[in-house]
């Protein structure tokens, strides 16, 4: 029996502008009802990489595929997407909105609609340029969820919505996810992707830096703080080895962080006789923080 | 009244071993009793506003552990298991003495002097037993 393909795959993608190489090489495939969080700096190739996947750019070589096979028009029944700037009408009001997707999304569900227009709280006959940033964020978001879609690709969900709203956009993700959907959302906020996704994805400068199950990743990455009677020895000798991402020295201590490392640099440490020993646990912020920074 | 949990995303612990800790420490305590239903994995993960998958996998391995029960189409349930509770406490309680010695052995003590500031702890905590 073959297993199902990947719901969101992207296969060797490089997208090339001019001289300009937004992603480079991008393999990432998500399985259904998982929640990727896609973190970068800016510039890294979120978007891009997104409006490849949904064949609104071509990719210069490597492919996507949702579903296993390249988007068409009929992808969108079942997938939403909602860009990081609004596709809105200025003019048109938020009941008008929901008429037009009515009209133009055949899974359309009119309850579902009205019912994310209340829990936004959003005024059905306001016009769309009177809005503030957080409220068409919000109408974009209800556009997106009213046909009930499948699959959800997020450019910045919650960007100008207040926290309160912005744990409704997760709670929203999440109950798609546990009813078997499959979500692809950036965003710069760490603290979400942690609280919502089972994993992540880090890009730096159109790559991939980092594809991991948000809890083996926490799990793994660790610092190790030794602290020495008066000044630190030499320790190059026992740091080279691949699991160490970094080194600061602080004093006459030493933090060093760790990936996938089960003991084996605290062992390292002990011939040098360190006064103290310390592992501490690293949250997703500082993991991220670590991977963007890190040289080449 | 369905149990509480509560889980910090932010801290260093994956969230499923924040679960998986805090189910087994109701269990120990008393405070979830045997036969009680847990939330579903749904319920929870939005109760908590955290990933379903994390919630699943932790519920998997409190399955796995004999700690709860999963019946198809009825839910999770604490098992009504006897000797799981006095397990359980060991199993809570252990990884606390196992942090207090590390960071102990962290701060370049042996383990006599550890063995005497446990001895002091011991008698502050239980007084009046010899140990």
């Amino acid at each position: 029996m073959n297993p199902a393909p990947p719901v969101i795959a992207f296969d060797n993608l490089t997208k090339r502008y001019r001289n300009f190489e937004a992603v480079h090489d991008l393999t990432l495939h998500i399985q259904a009802g998982s929640i990727c969080g896609l973190l970068g700096p800016n510039g890294a190739g979120k978007t891009t990489a997104m409006k490849t996947l949904l064949g609104f750019l071509r990719p210069t070589s490597g492919s996507t595929a949702v579903d296993g096979a390249p988007v068409t028009p009929q992808t969108f029944e079942y997938l939403s997407y909602v860009p990081e700037t609004d596709a809105l009408f200025g003019e048109l009001t938020v009941a008008q909105h929901v008429e037009l997707n009515r009209l133009s999304q055949p899974r359309h569900d009119e309850s579902r609609a009205q019912e994310l227009l209340g829990v936004f709280g959003l005024d059905r006959r306001k016009r769309v340029r009177k809005l503030s940033k957080g409220q068409k964020t919000a109408l974009a978001l209800v556009l997106a969820l009213a046909s009930k879609p499948r699959v959800l690709v997020l450019d910045e969900p919650s960007s100008g919505l207040d926290p309160v709203f912005q744990r409704v956009v997760l709670d929203l993700l999440i109950d798609a996810a546990s009813e078997g959907g499959t979500v692809l959302f950036s965003s710069h906020q760490v603290g979400q992707v942690e609280r919502a996704a089972d994993h992540v994805a880090i890009m730096r400068g159109g790559r991939l830096l980092v594809y991991s199950d948000v809890d083996s990743l926490k799990g793994q990455e660790k610092i190790i703080e030794a602290t020495f009677p008066s000044s630190i020895p030499d320790l190059n000798g026992a740091l080279r080895v691949d699991a160490v991402r970094r080194i600061d020295h602080a004093g006459n201590m030493v933090r060093i962080s760790v990936r996938k490392d089960d003991g084996e640099i605290a062992q390292r440490l002990a011939p040098y006789n360190p006064t103290s020993i310390r592992v501490v646990d690293r949250n997703l912020e500082d993991i991220f923080l670590d991977v963007v920074s890190e040289k080449n | 009244m369905a149990a509480i949990f509560t889980v910090d995303p932010r801290s260093g612990v994956p969230i499923y071993l924040q679960l998986i800790e805090q189910v087994k420490r109701g269990v120990a305590l008393g405070t979830l009793a045997a036969g009680e239903q847990l939330p579903t994995v749904k319920a929870l993960a939005l109760e908590l506003t955290v990933n379903p998958n994390t919630v699943a996998r932790a519920y998997r391995d409190l399955e796995r552990d004999g700690v709860i029960e999963t019946s198809p189409g009825r839910g999770s349930f604490v098992r009504n298991n006897g000797t799981a509770s006095s397990e359980l406490r060991t199993d809570v309680a252990e990884p606390a003495l196992d942090n207090a010695i590390r960071t102990a052995k962290g701060l370049g003590l042996d383990s006599n002097e550890v063995r005497r500031l446990f001895a002091r702890a011991l008698s502050r905590w239980y007084p009046g037993e010899e140990s």
